[in-house]
């Protein structure tokens, strides 16, 4: 038989390929034991993963290698004696060798583990047909799973059984392995690495559920504290706040300020403008430009420019038409730059345009041109006029930013 | 969420043409009245620009839909949902409280301090996410996951569309400042 032939070179201290990959499970388990990588035997069946699992545990390690060698000995021992009643049938095999498994174990661990493996077996008892499912799916997987040998295939298959029925003897190996025989059936392996940090996580919450339902809430939990960290970044102030309801506290808080922003905005719109004339754009289109342009007729072609500037800040459907913000802005700002030596007027007009302005008589222009700088820029106490333009179109041009 | 400019300059002429729309329904309102239409079409422009891709924009829309004197304004809308929408995700809501009480139930068996102090902290995060819940529109039908996630989006919306609102109240102002 293959598999006392094997056993027995192992016995020998021989170590084959398998044999090392037998030692590497077993170590691997242990590491579990000790600090919760137990999705490592769900991903057996995945090299990939496995060898980067075990990258992972030769960091972590603090175990002696000749200390490994030696448990996995005397697993193959364990098995190599139960193997003759066994052979036969291959998914009760590993069933009932978890049986006899545990008192293996006990002797080479330095833990305390009576009442954990009394435990396993009772559970074992419960879940025997739970069980049976999943070595059929640990041997289909490892058939499939072309990176042993043909020959040594069937042995493969009982050893990622056997440690996998070790797992259960205690809690937190049985979760792990809910964990992930779950994420199996669902026929997801991302969803293995994905749920590997989780994984982590979870094992700090002992005694909890296992099925699919506290699954999804971890899995949902996650999704909620990332969110989180989203939001934390939005809302100002909140980075130095931990722990979750400091957190809501402060989003609620903002969310209600900016709602009575919009509130107190939309009050103050409706004071400012007695009849809704948000609709600007008709308006200025009849009103406002005729006259500058009938005023000033030494415009030229600034006046041109401005106007279809002026069009597409005025009126957002032909804003949006035109394309971007950017493109929309840049024109005005041109126009705005050739018009200083154009005429006096042309940024006035500007001016006024941006601010969304009733029908002025344009007469009275200059004058109010005069008053607004003014009023602006008292600071500025520039002797000649030309002085008071340019800083008028200043001040044009960044209400035009700001509008934006 | 797209560019915070595009957002803004679509949100800015749906507002506008909303407004146009409910003024053209009404004239002579009051003041109240202003305020009110000037609201909601603010909001509806930022639900709709936002345009079915969150709940709570359709929630914003079917709330506006509800009130029948703003059928005028919600029915050119695009992206106004039917309330059933909106009422199919209560069954999930529903679902999840139901999880939300056997995790309860389990806490039982913990060490007593321990229950004490998580129930406490449970009860306050509870507390809070209702709080949220109520503020934003639609959120009594969400769960957590998604609530934190609307959240999200509601806020950056809402920052934008003040941010739009506050350029247009300055822009008015100064017209106010220099007038003729």
């Amino acid at each position: 038989m293959l598999h006392c032939a094997n056993a027995s070179g192992n016995l020998a201290g021989d170590m084959t390929v398998l044999e090392r990959q037998r030692a590497r499970m077993k170590w691997q388990e242990e590491q579990g034991y000790f600090s919760g990588f137990n999705a490592v035997f769900s991903s057996s069946s995945s090299s990939s993963l496995h060898v980067q699992d075990s990258l992972m545990l030769a960091a972590d390690s603090g175990c002696a290698l000749g200390e490994v060698v030696a448990q996995a000995q005397a697993q193959a021992q364990t098995r190599s004696m139960n193997k003759p009643s066994l052979a036969g049938f291959d998914s009760s095999s590993s069933i009932s060798r978890t049986f006899s498994c545990p008192p293996a174990l006990v002797e080479p661990e330095p833990r305390p583990r009576p009442t954990d493996s009394s435990f396993g077996k009772e559970c074992l008892k419960k879940r025997k047909p739970d069980k049976l499912h999943n070595a059929k799916f640990v041997t289909e997987n490892d058939t499939k799973d072309k990176r042993i040998k043909v020959g040594a295939d069937d042995e493969q298959s009982k050893i990622t059984g056997s440690p996998k029925s070790n797992t259960k003897t205690n809690s937190n190996k049985r979760e792990a392995w809910a964990d992930t025989s779950n994420s199996k059936q669902n026929s997801k392996p991302s969803e293995v690495q994905n749920q590997k940090p989780d994984y982590i996580h979870v094992r700090a919450r002992r005694g909890q559920a296992t099925d699919s339902h506290s699954l999804a809430e971890r899995v949902r939990r996650e999704k909620i504290s990332e969110r989180m960290k989203y939001l934390q970044d939005l809302v100002p102030g909140c980075n130095k706040i931990t722990g979750k309801a400091g957190m809501l506290d402060e989003i609620i808080n903002y969310v209600q300020s900016l709602q009575r922003q919009v509130e107190f905005l939309s009050m103050k719109l409706a004071a400012v403008n007695p009849r809704l004339e948000f609709s600007v754009d008709d308006l200025f289109e009849k009103e406002v430009f005729p006259t500058s342009a009938a005023n000033f007729p030494n415009i030229g072609m600034s006046s041109d420019l401005t106007n279809s500037a002026y069009l597409q800040f005025n009126s957002p459907q032909q804003m949006v038409s035109y394309g971007g913000l950017d493109t929309g802005i840049n024109p005005p700002c041109m126009g705005l730059k050739r018009s200083i030596s154009a005429h006096v007027s042309m940024p006035e007009t500007y001016h006024h345009s941006s601010c969304f302005t009733q029908m002025l008589p344009s007469s009275a222009w200059e004058g109010d041109f005069q008053n607004l700088c003014n009023l602006d820029f008292d600071q500025v106490r520039a002797t000649s006029f030309p002085s008071h333009l340019s800083s008028g179109l200043v001040e044009a041009g960044n209400h035009l930013k700001m509008e934006m | 969420m797209r560019n915070i400019n595009s957002v803004k300059q679509e949100f800015l002429k749906k507002w506008i043409w909303c407004l146009r729309k409910y003024s053209s329904q009404k004239k002579n309102m009051s003041l109240l009245e202003r305020k009110k239409a000037i609201k909601l079409s603010a909001d509806l422009a930022m639900a709709s620009t936002r345009n079915k891709t969150t709940r709570w924009s359709k929630a914003l829309i079917a709330n506006a839909s509800k009130n029948s004197s703003n059928k005028v304004l919600t029915a050119h809308v695009p992206g106004s949902s039917p309330p059933q929408r909106v009422r199919k995700s209560s069954t999930n809501y529903s679902h999840s409280t139901r999880i939300r009480s056997c995790r309860r139930n389990r806490a039982v068996y913990r060490p007593r301090d321990r229950v004490v102090a998580s129930f406490i902290a449970k009860k306050l995060v509870q507390k809070r996410t209702r709080r949220l819940k109520s503020l934003l529109p639609g959120g009594e039908f969400m769960d957590d996951a998604s609530l934190v996630e609307e959240t999200l989006d509601y806020v950056q919306s809402l920052r934008a569309q003040v941010e739009v609102m506050r350029c247009l109240v300055t822009a008015s102002e100064l017209m106010i400042l220099n007038p003729s």
